[in-house]
């Protein structure tokens, strides 16, 4: 078993006094896919920060490629693509010039043809010379997807892949996420509902009460009628 | 270096696109000016060039705040700024982009000062004014340097727009006397060799503040 | 060591120190020619003064080991600094202006020492805010230090700028002579035995003040790990 790209190993995150996770217990290797499934406000953003390296554990430990995600070389940096609730997109900036600045940023060779390139595969070709202030949320999404794989990450951090996209849009970010897991990209990805992702092959895990367990864990809990916590599983 | 190029390109683009930021700055010194002019009343000679060094050098601090403020809550809107984070882009060659934009809006809005002040305080146009380029310049450099770290803070914090001004205006106490002593000694038609003492303690202090904004800027931009 | 120990013994040693000064200020020293009577100020205003500025230089190296290991102990050593400090410097600037009245005719001179003090004060006034409104927070720990740090550099520039500017332009000031050329040699060792009761006073707090925030810190700590086992026992 090759050692895993993305790990939580015991990992902890409390706000002041209230624990949001704690003891969280994951890893994914490459090419492997885990999706961890929540209710709003069961900690899946937070968890996704964690790992990105964006904030900095209680307890526990945060790992990308083995080594603390809170203080990644810019070396290893390079190869984690992120995908959050915001856009992370300069509203007065076109489609084209958005990629063309982050392609920049993570050393991308030929940013320009990389950036009009990728946003053929977002089927956003059309809009490229658009400046996104007046983008759908659907366009915005996509773009910010292109955003997050035009750099040919090896580690891939997904918030709510699928939100606001429409079928089509969908369908093209899963052909994405596919062809990233057979590159070899260890893909962590958040939803509410695991239907999507588990038929792309992720392993699903379901978040709740702060802590992560495995679908099937998830599955025997509920029905060993456990009123409260069943509810926030289903 | 091609990734600080990138983050000023980008937010000069920005600027041009419609960011307003020199427009306000601009506004911002020349309300300054108008109130001071009012609350001074000025006469010629050198009490006039005196009042209007001290004029020049209030409406730089506070443009300045403003500056800083823009150039780096810039990256609030949409959550860039974790982008940046994220990506390969060294702390401290962000911290240098945003210092360049905020002192690249800053040396506009001087210059737009200078004019104002000229006319104003009823001096002339002539070689006076040039020599208080390099001081307006040196003040200008210390106080983005100052003001984009301490910006840094005051963005990510609930009421931190009363931070920076609480915590800039003491620190930079040190550039504003010897630029306002400097502009005034230029403006009453001393040679550069007698306010040189003070250009000096505005390059020591430039330095200082680059050099400690460049070290300490990554602790700022981290999250929680 | 027992902290409770140490804590007593430094308010002892604080206390015997300080009725020394008292009694030396105020019984043994003789009466300055000049000035009289008020000058005795001095003896408290200089030392008040030395700890100020070197509390704001600890606040800053605390600051400097926080950032570089990480260990929330500095952060509560740089704030316990600064807001003993912060005390100090007040009463810096309260003596000097008590001093300054009968003196010069004038609750307020800018000369450059008072001057200086009084950016020292804005700076430590700025920290405290800071922290006030960062709240409890590692975030908080982390401007503290970056904004101790910064303001410790900037001070040496703030004495050069400020004495440069008051040479300059002596016309319109008053410059004070207290502090230095003491011709009697009661006055220095009163002067010194006032320093030595002063930095144990406000050694004596500082401790006081950390004790406070560690215990603040360590209750953080136990509330979380309670809140996580109290989570785990409900699974």
């Amino acid at each position: 078993m090759t050692a895993p790209l993305i790990e939580a190993r015991a990992l902890c995150k409390s706000f002041g006094p209230t624990p949001v996770l704690r003891d969280v217990n994951l890893s994914v290797e490459a090419g492997r896919a885990a999706a961890v499934i929540g209710a709003n406000g069961a900690g899946k953003s937070t968890l996704i920060r964690l790992l990105a390296g964006l904030s900095a554990p209680s307890l526990g430990a945060a790992l990308l490629f083995g080594e603390p995600a809170r203080s990644l070389r810019p070396e290893l940096r390079r190869r984690v693509g992120l995908l959050s609730h915001q856009s992370m997109l300069y509203p007065n900036l076109t489609a084209r010039e958005n990629l063309e600045f982050y392609a920049t940023l993570y050393g991308v060779q030929d940013a320009r043809a990389v950036a009009i390139e990728w946003l053929e595969r977002v089927a956003l070709g059309a809009a490229a010379e658009a400046r996104v202030r007046g983008f759908s949320r659907g366009m915005e999404q996509r773009l910010a997807l292109a955003r997050a794989m035009l750099a040919r990450p090896d580690v891939l951090m997904l918030d709510e892949p699928f939100a606001a996209l429409d079928a089509d849009g969908a369908a093209l970010a899963a052909a994405l996420v596919r062809e990233a897991m057979d590159r070899g990209c260890a893909v962590l990805a958040s939803a509410h509902s695991a239907g999507a992702l588990a038929e792309l092959g992720f392993a699903v895990f379901a978040l709740g009460r702060g802590t992560v367990m495995s679908a099937e864990a998830a599955a025997a809990r509920r029905s060993a009628a456990r009123p409260a916590l069943a509810r926030q599983l289903s | 270096m091609t990734s600080f190029v990138a983050v000023l390109r980008k937010d000069l683009l920005l600027e041009v696109r419609g960011g307003q930021s020199v427009v306000a700055l601009g506004a911002l010194s020349l309300l300054v000016l108008v109130v001071l002019v009012f609350a001074f009343n000025p006469g010629g000679g050198e009490q006039g060039a005196e009042a209007a060094a001290g004029a020049l050098w209030v409406a730089l601090v506070f443009s300045g705040m403003l500056g800083a403020t823009r150039a780096v809550s810039a990256e609030n809107e949409n959550g860039c700024i974790r982008a940046l984070l994220m990506s390969p882009l060294d702390r401290a060659a962000l911290y240098a982009a945003k210092l360049a934009a905020a002192f690249i809006f800053m040396a506009v809005a001087e210059a737009a000062s200078i004019i104002l002040m000229v006319l104003f305080f009823n001096l002339e146009f002539d070689a006076r004014v040039l020599r208080l380029v390099p001081a307006v310049l040196l003040g200008a450099l210390g106080f983005a340097a100052l003001a984009t770290l301490l910006a840094g803070i005051s963005s990510r914090l609930r009421g931190g727009d009363l931070v920076l001004p609480l915590l800039a205006v003491p620190m930079f106490v040190p550039a504003l006397i010897a630029g306002v002593k400097a502009s005034a000694s230029a403006l009453s038609g001393a040679a550069v060799g007698e306010f040189a003492v003070w250009l000096k303690v505005l390059v020591a202090f430039d330095v200082m503040f680059v050099a400690a904004g460049y070290l300490l800027f990554e602790y700022v931009a981290e999250e929680e | 060591m027992n902290g409770r120990a140490v804590r007593l013994g430094l308010g002892l040693v604080t206390l015997a120190l300080m009725l020394a000064a008292l009694y030396m200020v105020f019984v043994y020293v003789p009466t300055e020619a000049e000035q009289g009577i008020v000058q005795r100020i001095f003896y408290f205003h200089v030392p008040c003064a030395w700890v100020a500025f070197a509390s704001f230089a600890l606040v800053a190296i605390a600051g400097v080991f926080y950032l570089w290991l990480g260990q929330q102990v500095w952060d509560d050593l740089g704030y316990a600094a600064a807001e003993s400090g912060m005390v100090f410097c007040t009463l810096v600037l309260v003596t000097g202006s008590i001093w300054a009245k009968p003196i010069w005719g004038a609750w307020w001179t800018w000369d450059s020492r008072l001057t200086t003090t009084l950016i020292l004060w804005l700076l430590y006034g700025g920290y405290l805010m800071l922290r006030a409104m960062a709240g409890d927070s590692e975030q908080g720990a982390r401007f503290g230090a970056v904004v101790g740090i910064v303001a410790a550099i900037d001070v040496p520039i703030v004495i050069v700028s400020v004495r440069l500017w008051r040479t300059i332009h002596p016309a319109v000031l008053v410059t004070r002579q207290g502090g230095h050329g003491l011709e009697d040699p009661r006055m220095v060792a009163t002067l010194l035995v006032s320093l030595a009761a002063f930095t144990a006073l406000f050694i004596w707090i500082l401790c006081l003040r950390f004790v406070t925030l560690r215990m603040r810190t360590r209750l953080g700590a136990l509330a979380r790990s309670l809140a996580l086992a109290e989570a785990a026992a409900q699974d």
